[in-house]
């Protein structure tokens, strides 16, 4: 038999399955991207959130050691103006030591130790000592011995040891 | 026992050349995909963005908490550390003996200076002793030494002995200054 036309293929899928099929592969296909879109977005909250986490902790141990150099900048604070305090208690111990001596008195030398004042000098009598010196070194130290020597002008040199009560109590230190 | 053949075939129902029962099957096979797609893959996939992104701004809330606390105390410091520059140098400054008496020098003369022992102080700091001998006119001058010495660029305490003597029309003194240095930095 002879046929005037050519045989034409028969088509698998008809126009509109196709339609159907490509419609949902595409829309398979956008859903799929569209979750795989958010996965990744959420991979990267996810690093960025254990960086910024890291950085944290990295600060906190920043802030802790600052805290300490705070600490530490005030402790030399602290140490510069109990130096500078007990230095003007010394220089005003040792203006008040010479300010208590009374104008016939005369000092040659005196030892200011922590717990003690050895005083030497020279006074025209023992009562002008006895009342214008002793009281007031009577009245800061807890005992007071004093010596005296008479000399061949008929003043009298001595010898006045003053101690503190105790160590605790030293109002020089 | 032959097995019956189940010959099923679509009906074709046909509106204008279009195939009612064959698209409405494709319609619905799509339908139901989306909606199993929704509830296995794009459901789990918000949740886990969602979390993510809360507890990425979570942390980031804390992070710049943090962050601004750092910056405080940071500023706090520079600002301190501006404030006590100098006695921040004093303290990692080594004690200098000709230096010491060409500060001295306004107020006595110093005629030796002998160092003692080093020793720790609280912990952090050394504290060195020196020994001073030195000729002052009167005591006067002593006093300005003492009220002067916290510009000295060590920090020096003046402590006890203190021993005056009289010497004609000078007086010889002798006391001892501790010079305190940072532990390690001295």
């Amino acid at each position: 038999m002879y046929s005037f036309t050519k045989p034409i293929k028969k088509p698998y899928f008809k126009e509109d399955t196709k339609l159907w099929l490509v419609f949902i592969f595409i829309s398979t296909f956008l859903y799929v991207t569209f979750s795989l879109f958010l996965l990744i977005k959420a991979y990267f909250y996810s690093k960025n959130t254990n960086d910024l986490a890291k950085e944290e902790i990295t600060l906190k141990e920043k802030i802790i050691k600052l805290q300490k150099e705070k600490e530490n900048i005030l402790l030399q604070k602290e140490l510069y103006e109990n130096i500078t305090v007990k230095n003007s208690v010394i220089k005003d111990s040792v203006k008040n030591l010479l300010n208590l001596v009374p104008d016939p008195i005369t000092l040659n030398k005196f030892l200011f130790s922590k717990n003690k004042l050895i005083i030497y000098g020279i006074t025209p009598t023992k009562d002008v000592y006895n009342l214008l010196m002793l009281p007031p070194l009577e009245s800061i130290f807890q005992s007071t011995k004093t010596e005296f020597i008479q000399l061949s002008n008929g003043w009298f040199k001595f010898k006045s040891i003053n101690t503190l009560k105790s160590e605790n109590e030293n109002t020089f230190n | 026992m032959k097995i019956p053949s189940i010959k099923f075939k679509l009906p074709k129902i046909k509106i204008y050349g279009i195939d009612v029962v064959k698209n409405s099957l494709f319609f619905t096979f799509s339908l139901i995909l989306t909606l199993i797609i929704i509830a296995f893959v794009i459901a789990p996939s918000i949740k886990t963005f969602k979390y993510a992104k809360a507890q990425y701004f979570s942390t980031q809330q804390e992070f710049e908490k943090v962050d601004n606390e750092y910056k405080k105390i940071f500023n706090a410091i520079n600002t301190l550390k501006n404030k006590n520059q100098k006695i921040l140098n004093a303290l990692k400054r080594k004690f200098d003996k000709k230096n010491f008496i060409l500060f001295a020098k306004n107020y006595m003369k110093i005629e030796n200076i002998k160092e003692l022992n080093s020793s720790t102080y609280k912990e952090k700091f050394i504290k060195t002793p020196y020994l001073i001998t030195a000729i002052i006119k009167s005591p006067k001058n002593f006093y300005d030494f003492v009220d002067n010495i916290k510009n000295y660029k060590n920090i020096i305490r003046v402590y006890f002995p203190i021993d005056f003597e009289k010497e004609n029309e000078e007086i010889n003194l002798t006391f001892k200054i501790e010079c305190y240095n940072i532990k390690g930095k001295k």
